[in-house]
């Protein structure tokens, strides 16, 4: 699944970022980047998908139909993954901590402090740092 | 007239081996053309923003009465399908899939399969059937097929080396398509066996 989200966010990314107005903000790498984090990563990657799928994709929609699909089809796949972790928490094999609930509580200040379409977006284009992370851990 | 254009019938999805087409019957209306749109809807759409439908550009205003989605059809998720008819100005009713669409439900064909013996050398070809797909190659001496041995073969390359034959004996391999995305394997191919005879290969 990962592959088949990067493939589909590759092909908007350009598209996506040239909408991110906001340079000097991060939603994912302030203050500090996802990859310090170094236990609780299955909860993160958990509280991550959550928040992409609950506050993310449905702000984001386009007046370009071709993003639109490929939005769609990312989300989608957020969702099939979302629904594997929440089995993995449910048999508790993806547990949190102090450090993970800062991080996240971190990222969800920086989002929540922009407007909700530019947040959106901006979390949208940096989807390539989450991969990058979850493909790293 | 201006009669009700019918909304299109028989709406179905063919899907094999990861490549999924939704097909529906014509609507006919006599010495007009009509047209057809198509739009899906994923499980994302209908639970997280406001139950939307998107549509597929390549089948918008088409004459055609198929439309392949295998693009759009890109988690293993239910997806809803819709598609409507236009002549002129006169607009149908969306006619739906009945029922919901999951690639999980894919019907899938075992690899066409090519076996070779290049002197001492078991090699196989392999059909390639897209990206999404993996082989699981099985291979033996004749006669011994409590050893029989495997390989993965993530990537189609052009041909894959199995084995080092020994002379005069026989080898035989099947293999089938595995599909991680949604954890389902194909039957296997029937059974290719060859031998090596003095460093000449002869198909048995």
């Amino acid at each position: 699944s990962v592959t088949k989200i990067r493939s589909s966010f590759t092909t908007i990314k350009a598209n996506i970022q040239a909408r991110d107005s906001i340079r000097t903000l991060s939603i994912l790498s302030h203050p500090h980047s996802l990859h310090k984090v170094k236990v609780g990563r299955c909860c993160i990657t958990r509280q991550l998908f959550n928040f992409y799928v609950d506050k993310v994709f449905k702000h984001c929609k386009t007046e370009d139909s071709f993003v639109n699909r490929k939005i769609s089809s990312i989300a989608n796949s957020f969702l099939s993954v979302k629904r594997k972790l929440e089995q993995c928490h449910e048999q508790n094999k993806c547990l949190c901590g102090q450090e993970s609930d800062e991080k996240f509580k971190q990222i969800l200040a920086n989002y929540e402090g922009l407007n909700v379409t530019s947040a959106a977006i901006k979390s949208l284009g940096e989807l390539d740092i989450l991969l990058d992370w979850i493909e790293k851990s | 007239g201006d009669a009700l254009l019918p909304a299109p019938q028989n709406i179905s999805i063919l899907s094999t081996n990861m490549k999924h087409f939704l097909t529906w019957s014509p609507v006919i209306v006599q010495g007009e053309t009509v047209r057809y749109t198509v739009e899906f809807q994923g499980e994302y759409e209908r639970e997280y923003a406001n139950e939307s439908w998107i549509p597929i550009c390549e089948c918008s205003l088409i004459t055609a009465t198929m439309c392949n989605v295998t693009e759009d059809i890109s988690a293993t998720v239910a997806y809803n399908l819709r598609v409507r008819a236009d002549v002129g100005a006169r607009r149908s009713e969306w006619g739906t899939l009945k029922g919901f669409f999951n690639r999980i439900t894919t019907s899938l064909t075992p690899p066409l399969m090519k076996v070779i013996a290049d002197g001492y050398h078991l090699l196989v070809e392999l059909e390639d059937m897209g990206p999404a797909f993996q082989f699981c190659v099985l291979y033996w001496k004749k006669g011994q097929e409590s050893r029989m041995q495997q390989k993965v073969v993530k990537q189609v390359s052009s041909v894959v080396h199995l084995d080092t034959m020994e002379a005069g004996s026989d080898y035989c391999v099947k293999a089938q398509a595995y599909v991680e995305a949604i954890n389902r394997s194909s039957s296997f191919s029937q059974t290719q066996c060859v031998r090596v005879q003095g460093g000449t290969s002869m198909w048995l």
